[in-house]
């Protein structure tokens, strides 16, 4: 009951934190742009579904409060605020003129991005696994890549933290091969019902490769290989494949 | 009279011998010699006002993305043969496109007695395999966007999704593959904070009563997200 009541005050302290949040960030000052196009239209909500209902004529300025998606939360000189496409506001200028750009999340940004995130259904040794990973790009090629798996065995359960390099061969291209190499950690729960039953945790090494596809906007498809060896206390190590695919996006 | 002539043409004379002296003038123009005009060119223009511009560097600020979607949610879960039960659970969202988000979702949920257990008086399982502890990692995909009015003055955009998903169910002593499949009803009533009711059913691989079987696991929740 303790224990309950510490999570629901935890709970509540990450929430408060969350709603004040946004108070914090309010006094920042905002970009200004400014509309060259016969006029700007405003929609009630971050989607094209959502009706226009606003329209901010030529010369006007307006203020980007946020981005999301490929929406931008913009308030009038009137202080009318609405969502304006991603689409529309590259056609926008700032103050000196210049176009506004913006990293819009398209293949060229499937080539050169900072992150990536995804998940993946796939096959861990005899087990199905779960698994998520999250990249971060050096450069265009390499990248530095963490990722954590559960396995569903009938002998065993697990988990698996993974920590490695990525190496895109061809960065550019829609299906883009790579290569994989790291070392990680795993932790294995056999079943209660077998002999030698207690939990251990193991270092294991991997070397693997895989292919991604791209999509269309930030997604893309993602399907790889990885033969774990995994350092057992015994006298031969064990040796574990890996197989899963999935998807991912980058940012 | 005649001192009257003389002082007219005295006059005369003087009036134009000014005008005479410019005579050579009028039929010689002169041009300025090409390798004068040429040297002037090549002189740094005389400067007149010397101006002191000091170049303001424009600072761009940056678009805040707020994309992220971090939340409760609290509701009932409907444990196959262990009767329906209150469930808490967090979620964390990642919205990639208008369409389309990332979803992270763990939460809890204290099984009851089977009926078996209820009419034998026997126990099945302890009290910490009774916890039923879930997570799952899902895509949504959000479809039928709209709003919803509250009185005259005020709307809120909304939007149905459907969810499915891969994850684990930890339950009676043992962790098991679980999908999750559902849809929900969320509703933006300011730019950072939504509420959301959601149905999901969660199915796994059970032998906890003697032969495998496909569990499903119906949860009904209502939530509340804060964008970041």
């Amino acid at each position: 009951m303790v224990r309950r009541a510490h999570q629901l005050a935890l709970a509540g302290l990450l929430l408060l934190a969350a709603l004040l949040a946004p108070t914090v960030s309010a006094a920042r000052e905002y970009l200004q742009l400014f509309v060259t196009e016969p006029y700007l239209e405003l929609h009630t909500g971050p989607g094209r579904g959502y009706p226009v209902f606003h329209v901010v004529p030529r010369d006007a300025s307006i203020d980007v409060l946020f981005r999301r998606t490929d929406w931008f939360k913009v308030r009038t000189e009137q202080g009318v605020e609405g969502w304006a496409a991603q689409r529309d506001m590259l056609k926008m200028v700032l103050a000196d003129g210049s176009t506004f750009k913006f990293d819009v999340g398209d293949r060229n940004g499937f080539t050169s991005h900072r992150w990536e995130m995804g998940m993946f259904a796939g096959q861990y040794g005899s087990s199905t696994e779960v698994s998520g990973y999250m990249s971060f790009s050096l450069n265009s090629q390499l990248a530095l890549e963490g990722a954590v798996a559960q396995f569903f065995g009938t002998y065993s359960n697990g988990v698996t933290g993974d920590l490695g390099f990525a190496h895109v061969i061809v960065p550019e291209a829609r299906w883009s091969p790579f290569l994989t190499i790291g070392v990680g950690l795993v932790h294995t729960q056999p079943k209660s019902t077998l002999v030698a039953s207690a939990d251990r945790t193991e270092q294991s090494a991997y070397v693997g490769g895989g292919v991604r596809f791209y999509l269309t906007r930030r997604f893309f498809l993602r399907a790889e290989y990885r033969s774990h060896v995994i350092f057992t206390k015994r006298n031969e190590n064990e040796v574990e494949d890996e197989w899963k695919a999935g998807f991912a996006f980058f940012f | 009279m005649e001192s009257r002539f003389r002082i007219f043409l005295l006059t005369v004379v003087l009036a134009t011998l000014p005008g005479c002296a410019t005579v050579r003038g009028w039929f010689h123009h002169k041009p300025a010699p090409a390798s004068a005009q040429a040297e002037d060119d090549n002189a740094p223009p005389p400067r007149v006002v010397d101006p002191e511009v000091a170049r303001r560097k424009i600072t761009v600020p940056k678009v805040r993305s707020r994309n992220v979607e971090v939340g409760l949610n609290y509701g009932v879960l409907s444990i196959e043969d262990f009767g329906t039960h209150p469930q808490y659970g967090v979620t964390a969202a990642y919205h990639i496109t208008e369409d389309f988000f990332f979803r992270a979702e763990a939460g809890r949920a204290t099984a009851g007695e089977t009926s078996f257990e209820t009419l034998s008086g026997t126990q099945l399982l302890t009290g910490s395999e009774r916890h039923f502890t879930y997570y799952d990692l899902s895509l949504g995909y959000n479809f039928l966007p709209g709003e919803a009015f509250i009185g005259r003055g005020r709307a809120m955009t909304s939007a149905f999704y459907i969810i499915g998903g891969i994850g684990g169910v930890d339950f009676a002593g043992d962790t098991k593959f679980s999908v999750n499949f559902g849809a929900g009803y969320r509703v933006v009533p300011t730019d950072w904070l939504t509420v959301f009711i959601e149905v999901q059913d969660r199915t796994f691989q059970s032998n906890l009563l003697g032969s495998d079987k496909l569990t499903n696991n119906i949860e009904a929740a209502i939530g509340t997200t804060v964008f970041f």
